[in-house]
C-alpha cells in the first residue's frame, strides 16, 4: 500500500507536459489537442479570453476533470492513472474560495492539513506558519465567512500550500482584490517561485502576466495560439505591450459564451 | 523542510469529512435549533388535533368526550310525562359529565337557524308521541340533527347522542324487565349477555402523542438524512470547497462516505432528541429499548440517503435537488403512516404509503417505543430497510463518484 511511486519521467526538466490533451462537452471542444511543457521552477502564465478553455485545461491537469483523449503529466506522473500522485505534488488556489465560511481560518487549515495525512504535530506549526507569513494570525479563530476579500484570498492561497506542493496553479488569483492585497498576493507568488515552486498561473490583467510570468502561453478556441517567453511575444508582435500582443492573438471581438452547466455540473465547470 | 504527507486510509478520510460537517453544522447555531423546532411544531399540533382514543362503555356510566361541552339544542314536542323525564335525564346525564351545553328550544326551525348560524353542533328533538310509543311498548324515536359542515364534531355529537340515550334506554328496560319478568331475571343478562372488558397492551392511558412521537422520530432522522444529504453535497459543489476535496490525495468513496456518516450521526441526535422532548413535554412513556430504537433509525437513515444523494447528483442545482427531496416528502409524511395510521386510507394509496421505506421505520420503531418489541418481531420492517438501503446505496454510490471525475 505505502509502496513510493516512481514519477514516469523526471529527465526533461519539465513539471507539466501534455500530448494531445482533449476535453469535450457533448459537442463542445473546451480544449483542442494541447501540447504544452512548464518547465520546473518557473513562473507560467496562461492566458486567453473568456470561454477559451483556460479553466478546462486547469481543472485537467489538477485531475479535478478527466480528459476525453490526449494524455498529461504532472510532476512526472500521468493525470490520469496516477491521479493520487499528481494530488500530492499539487496546490490549487481556484477563482472560488475553497474554505468552508462558518469554519474558522484553524479549523479550514486543520481540515484540509488532516486530507494529506500530515502529522499533527507537523500540521500544527505549518498552520502557524502560513497564517503568519499571511498576517492573519491574530484572526484564526473567526470564521472565515466574515474574512474580507483580501483576507480570504490570503486563506485561499495558503490552503494550496498546507502540503507544500510543487506545482502551484492560481486561477485568476487576484480578481477583485484591492491594491494592497493584489500586491501582497504577486509578493506571494515571486517567493514561492524563489522557493522552488513551479507555478501555473492564469489572469486576465495583462500586466500581471507581464510583470510576473516566466513564459506565457496564450489559448483561443481550445486551441494553443502563442508560446513564448514575455520578451519573445512582445518582439514577435513588435509592441512593448502584453496587452497588444495579446489582442494580436486573440483578436478584438468580444467574447460572448453562455454555457448551460450551471454552477452544479460546474464540477466540470468551464 | 519539505511538509510529509502520507496516504490517509479511506476510514480515516471518511471520518475526518463527517466530523468536518458536523462541526459546520455545530458552528450553525440558528439551523441547529429549527432542525429539532420542526418536527416538535409539528408534533405539537398533530398531538392536539386528534382527539384521545378512548373506548366507551355505556354501562361504566363515564362517557369520555373528545370535544367537551358542545353547545346542543333540545326541542321538546312530546311534553307528556316519559318525554320529559327523558329530556330531563338526557340534560343532567349531558352537563354533569361535562359531554354538551344543552339549551331548550321550543321549535326546530329556531333550533336549525342555531346550526347555520355557528352557534349549535346538533340538535335533539323529542317528537309528539314519544311518551306514547313508551307507554304502549313499543319502539320510541329520537330525531337528532348534527351540523354537517362539520364531520368529525358531528360524529362525535351522533356517537355521544347515542351514548347517553343508551344510559336512558338501559334504565328503561331494567325497570321493564323488573316489572314484567317473573322470576326477576338480570337485566344486564337480558340487555347485554356478552360483555367486553378490554386488557391493556400498556399501562396508563396512550393518548395521541405515544403514536405521534415514534413517528416524528422516524419522520424526522429520514427526511433530515434525505435533506440533510442532499444540502451538504449541493453547497460544496456550489461554493467550491468540492474542489478542495476533489483536489486532495484522498479516495473518492470517503467524499460519499463521510457525508453519510455525518448525516447519520446528526439523524440519531436528532432523533433522540425529539423522544427526550417528547417525554418531557408530552408525557410519552418509552418501554422499549435504546439499543434497537438505534438500529432501526440507522437503518432508516440508510434506506433513503441513497435517494438523496441520486437526486442531488442528477440536479442541475442546489434549488433544484430541494424542489426534488420535497416533492418526495409531503406524499411520505402523509402516506406512511405517520400522521394517522395507514389503514385509514383506501387500499391502491396504501400500497404508495408502503412503498416508502419510512412507513417500516416508523412501524418497526412504533413497535420499539411503545410495544418493547424485541428485534425478532420486528425484523420484517427491518429486512425492508435493509433492502431499501443496500440498493439505493448501491446505485447512488457509484452514481455520485462518477459524476465527481467526469
Amino acid at each position: 500500500m505505502l509502496q513510493q511511486a516512481e514519477p514516469v519521467s523526471d529527465s526533461n526538466g519539465y513539471a507539466i507536459e501534455t500530448h494531445g490533451l482533449t476535453k469535450k462537452f457533448n459537442d463542445l471542444t473546451a480544449v483542442d489537442h494541447i501540447d504544452l511543457d512548464v518547465r520546473r521552477g518557473e513562473i507560467y502564465g496562461f492566458l486567453g479570453p473568456n470561454g477559451a478553455g483556460k479553466s478546462t485545461t486547469i481543472r485537467m491537469l489538477c485531475t479535478l476533470l478527466r480528459p476525453t483523449s490526449g494524455a498529461a503529466t504532472v510532476a512526472g506522473f500521468d493525470i490520469d492513472h496516477d491521479a493520487n500522485e499528481v494530488r500530492k505534488r499539487i496546490g490549487l488556489v481556484s477563482e472560488k474560495l475553497i474554505m468552508y465560511t462558518r469554519l474558522t481560518a484553524e479549523q479550514n487549515l486543520n481540515f484540509f492539513g488532516k486530507l494529506y495525512g500530515i502529522d499533527e504535530g507537523e500540521l500544527k506549526a505549518k498552520i502557524a506558519e502560513l497564517l503568519d507569513m499571511v498576517k492573519l494570525t491574530p484572526f484564526k479563530d473567526r470564521s472565515v465567512g466574515g474574512f474580507s476579500s483580501g483576507m480570504r484570498q490570503r486563506m485561499n492561497v495558503i490552503r494550496a500550500l498546507i502540503h507544500d506542493p510543487e506545482i502551484i496553479f492560481l486561477d485568476e488569483p487576484t480578481t477583485a482584490l484591492d491594491p494592497q492585497s493584489t500586491k501582497f498576493v504577486r509578493d506571494t507568488i515571486r517567493e514561492l517561485k524563489q522557493e522552488g515552486h513551479t507555478i501555473v498561473l492564469t489572469t486576465h490583467i495583462m500586466e500581471e502576466a507581464d510583470e510576473l510570468s516566466d513564459r506565457i502561453s496564450i489559448i483561443d478556441h481550445g486551441t494553443l495560439m502563442a508560446t513564448g517567453t514575455v520578451a519573445e511575444l512582445k518582439n514577435t508582435h513588435s509592441t512593448e505591450s502584453m496587452l497588444e500582443v495579446f489582442l494580436a492573438v486573440t483578436g478584438r471581438e468580444l467574447r460572448d459564451s453562455a454555457s448551460d452547466h450551471v454552477s452544479m455540473k460546474a464540477v466540470g465547470r468551464m | 523542510m519539505r511538509t510529509k504527507t502520507r496516504r490517509v486510509s479511506a476510514w480515516k478520510v471518511t471520518v475526518e469529512i463527517a466530523r468536518r460537517d458536523l462541526l459546520d453544522l455545530w458552528r450553525a447555531k440558528m439551523l441547529l435549533v429549527f432542525f429539532i423546532m420542526m418536527p416538535l411544531l409539528f408534533m405539537t399540533m398533530f398531538g392536539f388535533i386528534y382527539p384521545p382514543t378512548v373506548q366507551v362503555n355505556p354501562y361504566s356510566g363515564q362517557i369520555p368526550s373528545p370535544y367537551p361541552n358542545l353547545n346542543l339544542a333540545i326541542v321538546q314536542q312530546d311534553n307528556g310525562q316519559i318525554a320529559r323525564n327523558v329530556e330531563a335525564q338526557f340534560i343532567q346525564i349531558a352537563q354533569t359529565q361535562g359531554i354538551f351545553r344543552v339549551k331548550e328550544v321550543t321549535d326546530y326551525s329556531t333550533a336549525r337557524n342555531g346550526i347555520v348560524e355557528g352557534q349549535l353542533s346538533g340538535i335533539v328533538v323529542i317528537p309528539n308521541g314519544f311518551s306514547d310509543a313508551i307507554q304502549a311498548n313499543t319502539q320510541a324515536t329520537i330525531q337528532l340533527t348534527v351540523d354537517q359542515t362539520n364531520p368529525s364534531v358531528a360524529a362525535a355529537v351522533q356517537t355521544e347522542v347515542a351514548e347517553i340515550f343508551g344510559a336512558i334506554q338501559s334504565q328503561i328496560s331494567t325497570q321493564f324487565l323488573q316489572q314484567k319478568l317473573d322470576p326477576p331475571v338480570s337485566s344486564t343478562f337480558v340487555l347485554e349477555p356478552i360483555s367486553i372488558t378490554n386488557t391493556p397492551l400498556i399501562q396508563g392511558v396512550p393518548t395521541s402523542f405515544e403514536y405521534l412521537a415514534p413517528s416524528f422520530m422516524a419522520l424526522t432522522v429520514i427526511t433530515g438524512a434525505l435533506n440533510g444529504v442532499s444540502t451538504a453535497i449541493s453547497r460544496e459543489k456550489e461554493q467550491g470547497t468540492m474542489d478542495g476535496l476533489l483536489v486532495a490525495p484522498i479516495p473518492r468513496q470517503s467524499v460519499i462516505l463521510g457525508k453519510i456518516v455525518a448525516q447519520t450521526a446528526r439523524g440519531l441526535i436528532q432523533g433522540f432528541l425529539i423522544l427526550g422532548l417528547s417525554i418531557l413535554l408530552f408525557g410519552v412513556v418509552i418501554y422499549g429499548s435504546p439499543i434497537t430504537m438505534l438500529l432501526v433509525m440507522v437503518l432508516g437513515v440508510g434506506s433513503f440517503i441513497g435517494v438523496g444523494i441520486i437526486m442531488t447528483t442528477l440536479a442541475p442545482e442546489q434549488e433544484t435537488a430541494q424542489m426534488m427531496t420535497a416533492l418526495l416528502q409531503f406524499p411520505m409524511m402523509f402516506l406512511s403512516g405517520i400522521l394517522f395510521p395507514i389503514n385509514q386510507l383506501p387500499v391502491p394509496v396504501q400500497y404508495i404509503g408502503k412503498a416508502f421505506p419510512l412507513y417500516y421505520a416508523a412501524d418497526a420503531l412504533r413497535k420499539v417505543v411503545i410495544l418493547n418489541a424485541n428485534i425478532g418481531i420486528i425484523m420484517p420492517d427491518l429486512l425492508v430497510l435493509l433492502a431499501y438501503s443496500v440498493v439505493t446505496m448501491g446505485i447512488a454510490v457509484p452514481i455520485f463518484n462518477r459524476a465527481m471525475s467526469r
